[in-house]
Formats: C-alpha cells, sequence, structure tokens
C-alpha cells in the first residue's frame, strides 16, 4: 500500500544536502512544480523537514506521512497565530513594532510555558541544524499590459499602487462625424452616380448580348445589344401608363361637366364611359368624350377604380 | 516596557504595583529571564531557518524589529511540536508494553509515529483530528 508511506532518516539525509527551490525529492514530491508553486511549497516543505527533524530528534524512527503533514501543518498555523497575536498586542498599547513582551503574552496566551523555553533550548542544543533557507523566486506574473501606466499626480504618494492601464478608463468613440460639407457631400453624389451608372452597364454588357464596335477586338469597348421587337410600330400607338393615367383624369373631368348637365341615372350609363374608354384607347391621341355621366364621387385615390357594372339592357 | 509610576518601586525590570503587600501576590509574569535568555539566542540557531518563520510571520502581519524575537518564536513552536512528539512517543510505549512484550530488549527500538498515536496526544491539546480511514 503506498499508505503510510515512511518518512524516515531520509528526510534527513535531505537537510544536510540542503532544500532548495526545486527541490529534492523531499517527501513524496513526484513531478516537476512550476516556480510559481515552488516559490509557495519551497518554505512548507523546509517546515515538513524541520518536523521530521524534531521527530528523530524525539526518538521515532519513522513516521506516518498524515501525521507529518498534521505535524506541519499545526507548527506553520502556530507560527502565523504567533505573529498574528503578537502584532495584535503591539497594536493593542499604541505601538507598531513587536517587542519581547508582545511575544511573552502571547505565548502565555497561547498556554505555553515560557519558563520551560531556555531549559529547552539548551537541552536540543544537540540536534543538527537543518538546511539553509530556500532561495526566493519572486512568482509574480507579468500581467497584461498595454499601453503604458498614467504617472501618479503629486498628492499621491509612491507607493501607493499604480493606476491600471489607460485602456480601462479612456473611452474613444467608434463613429466619426460625417462630413458635412457641402463641395465634398455634391463631389461624392456625383461620383457615386457616376460609377453606379457605369457598373450597371458594364454588368449589363457582360452578363447580356453585346455588340462591339471594333471588328477585330471585341471585348474593347462592348455596348449593349438593342433587341428589335417584333412589332415596332406598336408602342407609338400604345400610350405608356402615365399617358394612360392622364388621358382617365381628363376623361373625368370632362364626364363631370357631362353630368351635371344631362342629370342622368349613374348606373345606365356608367357603362358608358368605360366602353368609351376602351374605344378610346385604339385611335391615336383623340379622345371622344361622348361618355355620359359617370359616378357622382372623384375617386381620389389613385389605386382603385370606379366600379364597373354589367351592361343592363332595357328591353322596350 | 511599562513605565512605573511615582509611588510605585521597579525593581529587576518587574513593575510592582503600589499597595499589593509582598508575598501575597506574585508577578506571575517576568520578562528579566527571558531577555537574557534573549542575549544567549544570538549564537543558537533554532532548527527552523530564520527567513521561513520569517516569512509565516510576515504573512500574519508581524515585521520584527529584533532578528533575536524570530528564534525565539521558532524555538517556541519547535518546542510545541516536540511536546505534543513526546506524548505521542509515550502513547507508542504504552501500547507497546501494555501487551507484554519479551523483556529482553526493553522495546522495539524503532518507534513509528502513527495516527493512532498522534490523535489521542492532540487531544489533549484540545486539537481534535479526524482523518479518512483509507485513501490511496
Amino acid at each position: 500500500m503506498a499508505d503510510p508511506a515512511v518518512a524516515s532518516g531520509g528526510s534527513l539525509h535531505l537537510g544536510g544536502r540542503g532544500g532548495s527551490g526545486s527541490g529534492g525529492g523531499g517527501s513524496g514530491g513526484k513531478a516537476a512544480t512550476s516556480p510559481a508553486e515552488n516559490y509557495y511549497l519551497a518554505r512548507r516543505r523546509t517546515l515538513q523537514v524541520v518536523v521530521s527533524a524534531l521527530l528523530t530528534e524525539c526518538g521515532f524512527e519513522s513516521a506516518e506521512k498524515a501525521a507529518v503533514e498534521t505535524l506541519t501543518e499545526m507548527m506553520q498555523s502556530y507560527i502565523s497565530e504567533i505573529g498574528r497575536c503578537a502584532k495584535a498586542y503591539c497594536e493593542h498599547t499604541a505601538r507598531s513594532l513587536p517587542t519581547l513582551p508582545d511575544t511573552v503574552v502571547t505565548l502565555v496566551e497561547m498556554g505555553f510555558n515560557v519558563d520551560t523555553l531556555p531549559v529547552y533550548a539548551k537541552r536540543s542544543q544537540r540536534m543538527v541544524i537543518t538546511a539553509p533557507p530556500v532561495t526566493n523566486q519572486p512568482a509574480t506574473p507579468r500581467a497584461l499590459s498595454a499601453g503604458q501606466k498614467r504617472t501618479h499626480p503629486s498628492h499621491i504618494p509612491s507607493h501607493f499602487p499604480e493606476f491600471p492601464d489607460p485602456h480601462t478608463y479612456i473611452k474613444t468613440p467608434t463613429f466619426r462625424e460625417p462630413v458635412s460639407d457641402y463641395q465634398v457631400v455634391r463631389e461624392k453624389a456625383a461620383s457615386q452616380r457616376r460609377d453606379v451608372e457605369r457598373a450597371l452597364t458594364r454588368f449589363m454588357a457582360k452578363t447580356g448580348e453585346t455588340q462591339s464596335l471594333f471588328k477585330d477586338d471585341v471585348t474593347a469597348f462592348p455596348l449593349i445589344a438593342a433587341r428589335p421587337t417584333t412589332i415596332p410600330y406598336l408602342s407609338a400607338l400604345l400610350p405608356s401608363e402615365l399617358e394612360l393615367q392622364t388621358l382617365e383624369e381628363t376623361d373625368s373631368s370632362e364626364q363631370d361637366d357631362q353630368t351635371d348637365s344631362e342629370n342622368a341615372t349613374g348606373n345606365n350609363i356608367s357603362d358608358d364611359p368605360g366602353a368609351d374608354k376602351e374605344n378610346s384607347m385604339l385611335p391615336p391621341g383623340g379622345v371622344a368624350p361622348a361618355a355620359k355621366a359617370s359616378e357622382d364621387n372623384v375617386i381620389d385615390n389613385p389605386y382603385l377604380r370606379p366600379v364597373k357594372k354589367p351592361k343592363v339592357r332595357r328591353k322596350k | 516596557m511599562v513605565t512605573p509610576s511615582a509611588d510605585t518601586s521597579v525593581s529587576n525590570g518587574v513593575y510592582v504595583p503600589g499597595g499589593i503587600t509582598n508575598g501575597d501576590v506574585k508577578p506571575s509574569l517576568s520578562t528579566t529571564p527571558l531577555a537574557d535568555f534573549l542575549m544567549q539566542l544570538e549564537e543558537y540557531t533554532p532548527t527552523i531557518p530564520d527567513a521561513v518563520t520569517g516569512y509565516y510571520l510576515n504573512r500574519a502581519g508581524f515585521e520584527a524589529s529584533d532578528p533575536r524575537i524570530i528564534r525565539l518564536i521558532s524555538l517556541a513552536s519547535q518546542k510545541f511540536i516536540s511536546d505534543i512528539a513526546n506524548d505521542a512517543l509515550q502513547y507508542c510505549k504504552m501500547k507497546g508494553t501494555a501487551s507484554g512484550s519479551s523483556r529482553s530488549k526493553t522495546k522495539d527500538k524503532k518507534y513509528t509515529l502513527t495516527m493512532e498515536d498522534l490523535t489521542p496526544a492532540l487531544s489533549e491539546y484540545g486539537v481534535n483530528v479526524k482523518k479518512p480511514y483509507y485513501f490511496t
């Protein structure tokens, strides 16, 4: 069984060799530890060596690893507690540097019989002195820093911590103010339009059919090929949408005039303006506003058409 | 050190408050022998290196003006641990001789400090340790 691993007199030999930071075997130190860990563990290992030495002096040949660990932990916390308590006592009397009476009172408070201390010191002088202290490895990693830190103003003492990196408190706006100069804006608009036109024509030339000016070089200066329509005169005969709209408007306005004069029922005659409109599409340009009254109300909405009612034939 | 008032006497560095009849109350704490002892500490180096003790004391906020105080503290903690170890040794010996082993060699010279011996020794100091029974 791995446990109890005995830390026997071998630990004492370790003390003789000198326990440095990277550390001899120690008590069960297997893998290599990082320098930062070594920095903290080195003193702990020294304490373990000391505890082992004390056990050997008492007469133990070997010890359980758990027992050594327990005693090491107790020793470390004992030292820390003495330090804290002595500091508290010295500050209690409005001093800042602890002295001997502070320490003595601390030891008494911790239940330690101070009178026996000189006796003990004299007795244990035959013990071998353990290893010299470990080498110092500063383990502070250099934090990622960007930019230079600001220096302290004059009213801040130098032993205070430094300012943080400037990127933590400096704000840079991410947008740039747009240019509002008339000339620049006008130039920009003109160049943009020219670029768009050129790009569009090039795109049409590249994707559609092209005709070329030069016989030998087809790719230079391609022109967009004209697509001849089958009935060339159709577009001349048919009015465009815009013309149609204006046609309707003029029609309706003339029909309103005639409605007032004739005063006919709108239902029967409402078909005629529709039929007239259809007829009027074919003869070029000519508009014969023979239509009678249409609806009483004019529809303002360009998306609405007047209702077409079916022809009612009156049988007479 | 304390400053004596006008109506009291200071003898051998111990502050005796006025009004206490001699022999009734003895000051239980006297730093004189330790002050002398501190002088002797200069040549004697305790087992714990000064740097290690100083490191742990610094962590607690104790900045030592005098290195001899550090030695005193390290000596005190040494004694603390060795007292516990001695008690554990007593337990170990008790367990050994209680079973009535052979008297030819007084006891097996090899003593091993185990948790079974350490636990009752520590309990006398008010420290209760409970370790798991089995762990690899």
